[in-house]
């Protein structure tokens, strides 16, 4: 492979891995505890504003960008503080988004909590340096190992995996455990669940901190790569291709979603961008939206539980021996 | 004090383009029971509409009956021809608002495809300024308070004093009961989304005249005001939606004069949040209670 080809493909798999790691939060907040969480963006975002900070060191007096708290913490250090600060701003979220509001309306709440936050990052140009946002993040352990460009692209896609991994290893703690099978029967039914002594609105805030956990950490794990923050880039529209994504892979399902992050951020946007640009600039970016919209339509009308639903979980009734177990006698029977 | 004053007025301009806007959107909801998202995209389409039509020699009454047929039948259209569908096919609350979102978006980039990420501005005279105490106002200013004030003296009208009215209102507090009492909810519905849609109209070009300028995301930034209006009202609510729409277009103008411009889209977002807090359902909350919004 030539240097540029290999330059593209592990920016691919870096695009790829923060947006299953995005998926993989969004899901435990919407697909597992059925919370519109249209304002997953913003968690993110301030993973990724965390970050930046605490990698660019503090502020000089003559610097061109303004921000707060500048430090120049050691490497992990910056992606965990980004992963409080995503939970953190969800919690505060939490307590204004979770109560008990109709499905939709909670949408239309975050929605506007996510487009407030774009209006307010846009107009502080002291806390967020403005629309210009921060610039010149040095990028991770590049100084220290003396790698080339490339194979620094390289070392960066394997630390993605590991992230990747923990990640995984985060979710399934929650997903494939009594307290994700809590989760889902706030999610399928709030008042049985209740009535059974759960507490739905703390399940629903853990759920939905954990997320902004995740949501921070993908950002923290972003920006690092990119070097660069600006709130333009953290627009609601992008949390609706998560949406979208998770749709398409299968709400609930945690491989699902992240064959949905394969094919709609990274499939679907990625595959036009060798489009000849015609027009002015942007007509081809607007021209993606448009067809990204009617992506999530055509999947909800036709396929509304995406290419891998969510499995149907089985449990024995009271009385019948679990299913494992009975295999397991006929076998040493037999 | 004079900049105080001075702000009230711009605060009153405000308060009407968002009671137009609030009033169209709660309507739709309560009528069909749809948040309707792509409603501020809807308004920046009929600010293009108005555009095209002062461009070409329209005046800017004509431009305003225009936009008013324009945002009536799109969105008759709109919910005719997607959002019934898909509620018909069973997509559920969370599934609409995809939709919606979906629509959106659609709308906003096909705006932005055709036309580009340009500014534009309405080709039309605001007219001389007229100055009562500190406050100043152009005239195309009273002309967007006259239209306000027609518009919900119309939509009180038609709620409190028509037939077809009551048939609304009846559809909004329990559908199946108003069926069952033989009121053709379908045409009521269709209405609903025409009188909204026409609100939207007028709200897209009300707004168009009011700024100097506007793009394909003028309307959806407007969208966190409406919202705030609607939901402090209480969802639903034709009269709590024009008495939030007074509250956030006067406390969101005086807070942008006296404080920073900044603040301007902040205030309706804390309003919006402490009603959250306090009262999710808003201040009158019959529609609201029914459909079971907020508890």
């Amino acid at each position: 492979m030539s240097v540029a080809w290999q330059f593209y493909f592990s920016t691919l798999l870096i695009y790829l891995a923060v947006d299953v790691m995005a998926v993989w939060g969004l899901n435990l907040q919407f697909g597992v505890a059925g919370i519109s969480s249209f304002a997953f963006i913003v968690f993110q975002a301030m993973g990724a504003y965390t970050a930046s900070v605490l990698t660019l060191g503090p502020e000089q007096g003559t610097s061109f960008q303004h921000y707060v708290g500048g430090a120049s913490l050691p490497f992990p250090l910056p992606v965990i503080a980004a992963g409080a600060a995503g939970g953190l701003l969800a919690l505060l979220v939490g307590l204004v988004g979770i109560r008990r509001l109709r499905a939709d309306y909670q949408a239309m709440v975050m929605l506007v909590i996510s487009l407030t936050a774009t209006y307010v990052a846009d107009n502080s140009t002291h806390l967020f340096n403005g629309p210009a946002g921060l610039s010149l993040v040095p990028k991770p352990l590049f100084g220290g190992l003396n790698l080339s460009l490339v194979n620094y692209q390289w070392f960066y896609v394997g630390l993605c995996a590991v992230f990747c991994a923990l990640i995984w290893w985060f979710v399934r703690r929650f997903t494939e455990s009594p307290l994700g099978r809590a989760m889902r029967a706030v999610r399928d039914n709030e008042h049985a669940a209740a009535a059974l002594g759960k507490n739905v609105f703390g399940l629903r805030m853990t759920a939905f901190v954990a997320g902004g956990v995740i949501a921070g950490i993908s950002g923290a794990v972003f920006v690092e790569f990119l070097g660069a923050w600006s709130p333009g880039s953290w627009l609601y529209p992008e949390t609706f291709v998560f949406f979208t994504a998770i749709l398409v892979g299968g709400t609930g399902n945690n491989i699902g979603v992240a064959v949905g992050a394969l094919l709609v951020p990274i499939g679907f946007l990625e595959s036009t961008r060798f489009l000849p640009n015609v027009g002015y600039p942007g007509f081809v970016d607007a021209l993606q939206w448009v067809a990204v919209g009617v992506m999530a339509l055509i999947f909800l009308w036709f396929w509304p539980r995406g290419v891998i639903p969510e499995r149907k979980r089985r449990f024995p009734q009271p009385g019948e021996a679990p299913r494992t177990i009975g295999r397991r006698l006929l076998r040493s029977r037999g | 004090m004079s900049l105080f004053v001075a702000s009230l007025g711009f605060g009153l301009v405000t308060a009407s383009i968002l009671a137009i806007a609030a009033v169209g959107f709660t309507l739709q909801f309560g009528v069909t029971n749809i948040l309707n998202l792509a409603f501020g995209d809807v308004m920046t389409a009929s600010s293009f509409i108005g555009y095209i039509a002062t461009t070409n020699g329209v005046g800017i009454w004509g431009a305003v009956a225009l936009c008013a047929l324009f945002g009536a039948v799109f969105s008759t259209l709109l919910n005719r021809l997607l959002y019934t569908p898909f509620v018909r096919h069973g997509t559920k609350l969370f599934g609409m608002i995809v939709v919606t979102i979906a629509t959106s978006l659609i709308i906003q980039n096909t705006i932005q495809a055709i036309w580009g990420p340009s500014f534009f501005s309405l080709k039309f005279s605001p007219g001389g300024s007229y100055h009562i105490g500190s406050m100043v106002f152009t005239s195309s200013q009273f002309g967007i308070m006259a239209i306000a004030v027609a518009s919900m003296l119309g939509v009180y009208t038609l709620l409190r004093y028509t037939k077809l009215g009551k048939a609304m209102r009846a559809t909004a507090c329990d559908p199946a009961l108003a069926r069952s009492c033989g009121i053709a909810t379908d045409r009521v519905v269709d209405v609903g989304w025409l009188v909204s849609g026409a609100l939207c109209g007028i709200a897209g070009i009300a707004l168009a005249m009011n700024v100097t300028s506007f793009t394909s995301t003028t309307g959806g930034t407007f969208l966190i005001a409406i919202v705030a209006a609607a939901v402090l009202g209480g969802v639903g609510q034709a009269y709590g939606a024009m008495l939030g729409a007074l509250t956030i277009g006067l406390s969101s103008e005086v807070a942008a004069g006296v404080i920073a411009p900044s603040y301007k889209q902040v205030v309706a977002f804390v309003v919006l949040v402490v009603v959250l807090l306090i009262r999710p359902q808003g201040i009158l909350s019959e529609v609201a209670e029914a459909k079971e919004v907020a508890a």
